[in-house]
């Protein structure tokens, strides 16, 4: 009896290695190429038969990147723009979220419709309104005009989801806190907001993803080199007669090492424990 | 006995009936000025003939609504927009789904769960046009994929992934998958952990089994967060464009060819900014209706 | 929580402070957007700049460097809000539109302002008889040849005619061996490879796309054998796979790799080819004209182009600037590094450094007329695009070359 529990259960453990291999396989292979055609020369890229390591490994990639300061102020830019957009993102967020999730109010179907509709539009189109909107107000070139646009578009998303988790936790909660006295703001950051942890990071982290990762209106909205930010410098490399391959992908992987490890940091501190039905009345 | 005054009793009710909306204000604010100011003005420009191009443009009402109709090229590429949208989005909540029910398996360690966590959310942190790049390079027919394809015996030939009109829009729609997937993952996995372990408990005792309790506890539980990111991401997806353009351009000969990629070409290379606003207006209103059936359903379950 | 805000607060302010940026008021600044900077060695355009600073006190050039890819659209939506850049790198493709939108100035009317002497500025792109931009530099396309691949196939001669082409590439097709005689980048993104790969065939045998009055002439015989030509190549399986989305720099790499036995490519490449494989053995020739024609072959070009903003505060600076630019001894010098044929003609570049296949390509470029028919017509890419897009058709069996030629016409004549 006790042998076969035991063989059942180290089958399954093996399934589910296999299959965890297997989405491994499906979503780490191609980055790994992506890391290892950064450690190759150019040409070694495009060899045939194609291999995966380099044959001489060659970090002039690298070498270019960390020698060249105004690559280097790409990622302080991108660090810096995506920091304040989650920041101030998380913080809108959750007021509207306790808005929508404790209240009644008479156009809370239409602005909830509102918010998420601003997500409609293609941006290639908004291109030039918005550009003509930001130089308007004096914002051309500046760390700003990054930051609220950013925020206009990972607001509804973290609305959304704030939302969803405050409805979850039932309002007893709060008025368990609100019956000594303390008004509903209190009740807010006192109460939900720790219990809401694990939405917050995940929220908090696609936030950041979607400011590092924007290409279009970084492009538009940024003149000057130094307020430009990785995706503008990535694409950059992309000149009119060649592709520098090697040192696009260089920069790639530098620009996703620190968000990995923010993950990972994140991620550990505040998934264990959060089942521990911390909501038992 | 306490006597209230009229005057604090109307005083206590504003403050009550505006705070939810003072909560709202930062946000509103911001999307207000930001985004509709925008947005009217494309509507305007839909409205116009000869917008940007010329100094002074005239009204000209619905007329550039119907030359985008009538564009066989146009209907083309919202059938395949939508093809591409839906595809996605499904395929995006299974893979996202499965990888996260692997990932909160109870039989996986916490160090292993760490580094698989991570290695799952790669594609998730490179922006689209390297994304897009990657993929020309994987994908090209003398390129890594084909060459374990045939090693393998999987393939007899070296297929054109890209540039042949019979696969080029599903190979599209395969790497926007990859691509997309870890957003789904993130949610669904955070949803996964708030799911109350005495529901599972409970059902074992009844004697559920574990199919059984999938498909009545921790699917109803994650309904809210799968219909939210669903929207969400049906209407992102709705308007992707680097990937597409930087992969396929639209072909070939418009096999690829999404509304996205139809307002581009009509602003930047046709110069019809008026055409190309339309066009817009048009994914407007779809993502619009979209959001609207959601959050009626919203409303009528509240 | 306190700290933390005040903290984020003072973070703000400090953004909101570097943002603004301290100059001396007397100083003209004016802005320089192009493309150009990351394809010169590090730092050599900026140093121009500081020369043209030197002999120019009181005013600073400030380079707004962007991928080429996203110039044009920059440029479009600067020109709609009133922010484009005092003076404007150009391709000659862009010039009718941006004329069009009043974002460029006549360039007749600043040489009459300033009293400047341009005739030794080559390259005009003129629309309606007016000159909107210069060609700074000018780069040249000229077919490739890889030498070892060609040895290796048994052929002494680089073919100098369309069915010397064909034995050619046919001999060097090998497609187990992955090797492939010619490539034919026909991406919709970036549909370049008409004007390159497609119409050179066409100008190097003297044909024209075009009317004299400058409306659209597709459909003629010049045109119609070319692309038969092609046709026969690519049913032939001589060219490399995967055309319909493959674009310029996939088929450098290819060649750089000894996959393509000759493509046709800008001389810019040289350089790059070199880096990338030292040991391959390449030369030049000219793109091979019709069996039996002898006359002036016309030879693909791109610009680097200027021109000056409309709407800029300081057109006498950015007036300065251009002329300073080809003026034949800076011409000289950036053609030189660039690797490409100066716009300025009295402009004598020293190529002693450069490769000698460079020498080489300029002989057969002064035996050659500069042909490029896209350069000021009206929404140049649109077009490209529209003819890229029948031909694939075409090439795919779906239509005749005719039938692809006819709504080409057709849909060109819609856009002039």
């Amino acid at each position: 009896m006790n042998t076969a529990g035991i063989n059942h259960r180290g089958l399954k453990k093996l399934l589910l290695y296999l299959a965890l291999a297997a989405g491994a396989l499906y979503a780490g292979f191609p980055v790994l190429w992506m890391a290892c055609a950064s450690i190759k020369s150019n040409r070694e890229i495009f060899s045939l038969p194609p291999r995966l390591l380099p044959e001489a490994v060659n970090f002039d990639a690298y070498k270019t990147i960390f020698s060249t300061p105004e690559k280097m102020r790409f990622f302080l830019n991108s660090y810096l723009v995506a920091g304040c957009v989650t920041v101030l993102t998380l913080l809108f967020a959750i007021l509207a979220a306790y808005s929508f999730s404790r209240y009644d109010f008479r156009f809370k179907k239409q602005l909830n419709l509102f918010i998420i509709a601003t997500q409609s539009l293609p941006p290639i189109t908004l291109l030039i309104p918005y550009f003509g909107l930001i130089t308007t107000l004096k914002l051309y070139d500046t760390y700003f005009a990054l930051i609220f646009t950013y925020m206009v578009f990972t607001l509804p998303y973290a609305i959304l989801m704030m939302t969803g988790y405050f409805n979850t936790l039932p309002r007893e909660l709060d008025e368990a806190v609100m019956v000594d006295g303390a008004g509903n703001f209190r009740a807010l950051w006192r109460v939900l907001v720790p219990i809401s942890r694990p939405g917050i990071v995940s929220t908090g982290l696609y936030t950041f993803l979607i400011s590092w990762n924007e290409f279009l209106f970084a492009l538009t909205l940024t003149k000057t080199t130094k307020m430009r930010t990785v995706p503008v410098g990535i694409q950059q490399l992309m000149g009119q007669h060649s592709y520098e391959w090697n040192e696009m992908m260089a920069m790639s992987i530098l620009g996703c090492l620190p968000i990995l490890l923010l993950f990972l940091f994140f991620q550990r501190n505040f998934i264990a424990g959060m089942t521990a039905g911390s909501v038992k009345s | 006995m306490a006597q209230v005054t009229g005057a604090a009793v109307t005083g206590a009710r504003l403050k009550r009936l505006a705070t939810p909306y003072a909560y709202l204000f930062p946000t509103l604010m911001l999307m207000a000025l930001l985004m509709v100011v925008p947005m009217i003005m494309v509507v305007q420009y839909s409205l116009m003939d000869n917008v940007i191009t010329n100094k002074h443009p005239q009204f000209v009402g619905l007329e550039n609504y119907a030359k985008v109709f009538q564009d066989e090229v146009f209907l083309e590429a919202a059938g395949h927009t939508l093809y591409f949208t839906v595809m996605s989005v499904i395929f995006h909540m299974v893979v996202g789904l499965m990888f996260a029910l692997l990932l909160n398996s109870k039989l996986l360690g916490s160090v292993p769960k760490a580094i698989f966590r991570a290695v799952y959310v790669l594609p998730w942190m490179f922006t689209a046009t390297i994304v897009a790049i990657l993929w020309r390079l994987l994908l090209d027919p003398s390129g890594v994929i084909n060459y374990i394809l045939k090693f393998t015996g999987l393939a007899q030939s070296y297929a054109e992934w890209f540039g042949s009109s019979a696969t080029a829009l599903n190979a599209v729609t395969f790497v926007n998958i990859w691509a997309g997937y870890p957003f789904y993952m993130v949610s669904l996995l955070a949803g996964l952990q708030g799911v109350p372990a005495d529901l599972y408990e409970a059902a074992m005792i009844d004697g559920a089994g574990s199919v059984r309790r999938f498909w009545h506890i921790t699917i109803p539980q994650l309904m809210p967060i799968i219909r939210s990111i669903s929207m969400l991401d049906f209407i992102w997806t709705m308007q992707v464009f680097p990937l597409v353009w930087l992969t396929t351009g639209g072909g070939p000969i418009h096999a690829t060819e999404m509304l996205s990629t139809y307002t581009y070409k009509l602003a930047f290379s046709s110069y019809k900014f008026s055409l190309a606003s339309a066009s817009a207006v048009v994914i407007l209103v779809f993502s619009l209706a979209i959001a609207f059936v959601y959050v009626k359903y919203q409303k009528a379950r509240d | 929580m306190k700290r933390f805000l005040s903290v984020f607060l003072t973070l703000m302010l400090l953004l909101s402070l570097s943002s603004v940026s301290a100059l001396a008021q007397e100083d003209v600044k004016i802005e320089f957007i192009q493309w150009w900077e990351p394809e010169l060695p590090q730092g050599f355009l900026r140093g121009l700049m500081d020369e043209f600073e030197a002999q120019n006190p009181g005013v600073k050039v400030e380079l707004i460097s962007g991928p080429y890819s996203s110039t044009k659209d920059q440029i479009i939506a600067g020109a709609a809000t009133g922010t484009l850049c005092d003076v404007v790198g150009l391709d000659g493709a862009w010039v009718n539109d941006l004329s069009k939108q009043g974002a460029i100035a006549n360039l007749d009317d600043l040489v009459a302002a300033y009293k400047t002497d341009d005739s030794e500025f080559g390259a005009k792109v003129s629309v309606g008889g007016k000159n909107f931009m210069y060609g700074v530099v000018t780069f040249a396309y000229t077919m490739f040849v890889n030498n070892d691949m060609l040895k290796a196939a048994g052929i002494a001669d680089v073919p100098s005619n369309r069915s010397e082409f064909l034995a050619a590439a046919e001999a060097l097709t090998n497609a187990d061996k992955n090797q492939y005689g010619w490539v034919l980048p026909l991406s919709l993104q970036s549909p370049n490879g008409i004007q390159n790969d497609t119409m050179s065939w066409v100008w190097a045998s003297g044909g024209s796309m075009m009317n004299k009055d400058g409306t659209p002439n597709v459909n003629n015989p010049d045109v119609k054998e070319a692309l038969t030509f092609i046709k026969d190549l690519y049913d032939k399986g001589v060219v490399s796979p995967g055309s319909f989305s493959k674009q310029e720099q996939d088929k450098v790499e290819e060649f750089v790799n000894g996959r393509i036995g000759t493509m046709v490519d800008t001389l810019a490449h040289i350089t790059m080819i070199r880096e990338r494989n030292p040991q391959l053995d390449f030369s030049v020739s000219a793109v091979p004209a019709k069996d039996g024609y002898d006359g002036k072959r016309g030879m693909v070009y791109a610009a680097w182009g200027i021109g000056v903003s409309e709407n800029s505060q300081h057109k006498e600076e950015a007036w300065k600037l251009v002329n300073f630019l080809l003026n034949s001894d800076v011409n000289a010098r950036l053609a030189a590094t660039a690797n490409a044929f100066p716009g300025n003609s009295k402009a004598a570049p020293d190529y002693s450094k450069a490769d000698p296949l460079f020498t080489k390509a300029f002989e057969i470029y002064q035996q050659s007329y500069a042909c490029n028919e896209f350069v000021g017509l009206p929404v140049a890419e649109e077009l490209m695009r529209i003819f890229a897009e029948q031909f694939q058709g075409a090439l795919e069996g779906k239509q005749s070359i005719d039938d692809c030629l006819a709504a080409v016409q057709e849909k060109w004549q819609a856009e002039f």
